[in-house]
């Protein structure tokens, strides 16, 4: 495809030869294009993150890997931070992260009193757990990591994520508890009848 | 004759605007690597080549509410289809891709806008350099200058790290909405379901586990 006059190749090579600014930058993205008709007139709308009713618990930096059973290795999903939220009524903790600068949403699950984090081989900065993650708005059964900054930040993460653990443990015990004496009143109500 | 381009954006049937984007660019530039990146957030080491076209709607959030990208991910090795007019017909923006670590991929670069615009006559085009991580970069950003002589907009990117990644959709999204101001918002995160697990469940998962964590993570010497 290539149709090149040796002029330019000239002209490249002398470029090449002269010192790099670092003002090259900011005229190097200087927007130069013609003035063009939008497509489409949108109003502006109001956002909602869908997290207005929770508490961040915890925030850092991060980036989660999905492991990819087929290929047995790990994918990436996202940087981003990664937040331990707990709902204002219901109290249930869920974990969420966005990815930077799209922020789309690359995790989206409850945490599950059953799931632990574990250690991944050879990297004392990251965890690895069992999920049912609905990031993209479905189920997703999957193995998942995420990986920290260095092993201090990965370790106060274990401890936030082992207090909420905790919490959601009691706090499904309660709620069983209430739906099993709810359940009792309904049979009442029924031998009435 | 009436351009239909400029007929305004098809919905895709929730009222969502939805945009015909094409990338072009020489084969091993990084087209299919950027595109995964939006869609999964993964970054494929692998090269392997695409035939013919595929299609990945990319959604973003805007503080003008959600539109969609249909990103058709073209074949730059020629032997995997050429470029058909086809491919180009009806494309609302276009991103041209090239890497910068390969001098020959930006000498390209004026076949593939020739060929683009020869069929889409007025549409925003943005220039990207990929690759710029690596450390040794060949064409440097002096020599970039053939967006300004066709009135495109250019960045840097690097797919691997993520540098400017959003950048060639932010500024397609600004132009066809025509607001230059138009931001990236939060995705709306939905309440997941609830799950229980039963100890069954649990021992298959665990197996999974198990072979995961005996799995290294990649680039531990990432230093985020």
């Amino acid at each position: 495809m290539s149709t090149v006059s040796t002029k330019e190749e000239n002209q490249e090579q002398q470029e090449e030869q002269k010192n790099e600014q670092e003002d090259e930058k900011a005229t190097l993205e200087e927007d130069y294009s013609v003035p063009f008709k939008p497509l489409v007139t949108l109003d502006e709308v109001q956002v909602t993150t869908g997290e207005e009713d929770e508490d961040v618990l915890y925030k850092n930096r991060s980036k989660l890997f999905r492991f990819d059973k087929q290929g047995s290795q790990w994918k990436e999903r996202g940087t981003g931070d990664v937040k331990i939220l707990q709902h204002k009524d219901t109290k249930k903790i869920r974990l969420l992260m966005r990815r930077e600068k799209t922020l789309k949403i690359c995790l989206n699950h409850y945490v599950n009193p059953n799931i632990q984090l574990e250690e991944n081989v050879g990297s004392d900065r990251s965890w690895v757990w069992n999920a049912i993650d609905y990031a993209d708005e479905v189920a997703d059964e999957c193995v998942l990591a995420i990986r920290f900054p260095n092993s201090e930040q990965a370790k106060k993460f274990k401890e936030a994520y082992d207090n909420a653990r905790t919490f959601m443990e009691k706090l499904t015990k309660e709620s069983d508890k209430s739906s099993q004496e709810e359940d009792k009143e309904e049979t009442k109500v029924n031998e009435h009848k | 004759m009436a351009s239909h381009f400029q007929a305004g954006a098809q919905t895709d049937g929730t009222n969502v605007p939805t945009f015909k984007i094409i990338l072009v660019g020489d084969g091993g530039v990084g087209k299919t690597t950027f595109v995964k990146r939006h869609l999964s957030g993964e970054f494929e080491k692998k090269y392997i080549a695409t035939v013919g076209v595929e299609v990945h709607p990319l959604k973003f959030h805007t503080n003008r509410g959600p539109i969609v990208f249909n990103v058709w991910d073209t074949a730059g090795q020629e032997k995997f289809g050429g470029l058909r007019d086809g491919y180009y017909i009806q494309g609302q923006g276009a991103i041209i891709m090239f890497d910068v670590t390969s001098r020959i991929t930006y000498k390209n670069v004026a076949n593939w806008h020739r060929d683009l615009v020869r069929v889409c006559e007025n549409i925003p085009i943005v220039l990207v350099g990929n690759k710029v991580d690596v450390k040794d970069r060949k064409v440097k950003a002096k020599q970039i200058t053939f967006h300004r002589k066709k009135n495109l907009q250019y960045y840097d990117i690097s797919a691997k790290s993520n540098y400017n990644f959003e950048k060639p959709f932010l500024w397609l999204a600004r132009k066809l909405v025509g607001d230059p101001n138009l931001v990236f918002v939060e995705a709306p995160a939905l309440a997941p379901a609830e799950v229980h697990i039963d100890d069954t469940y649990k021992a298959q998962m665990e197996a999974e586990l198990q072979q995961a964590q005996n799995v290294a993570l990649p680039d531990e010497d990432d230093d985020m």
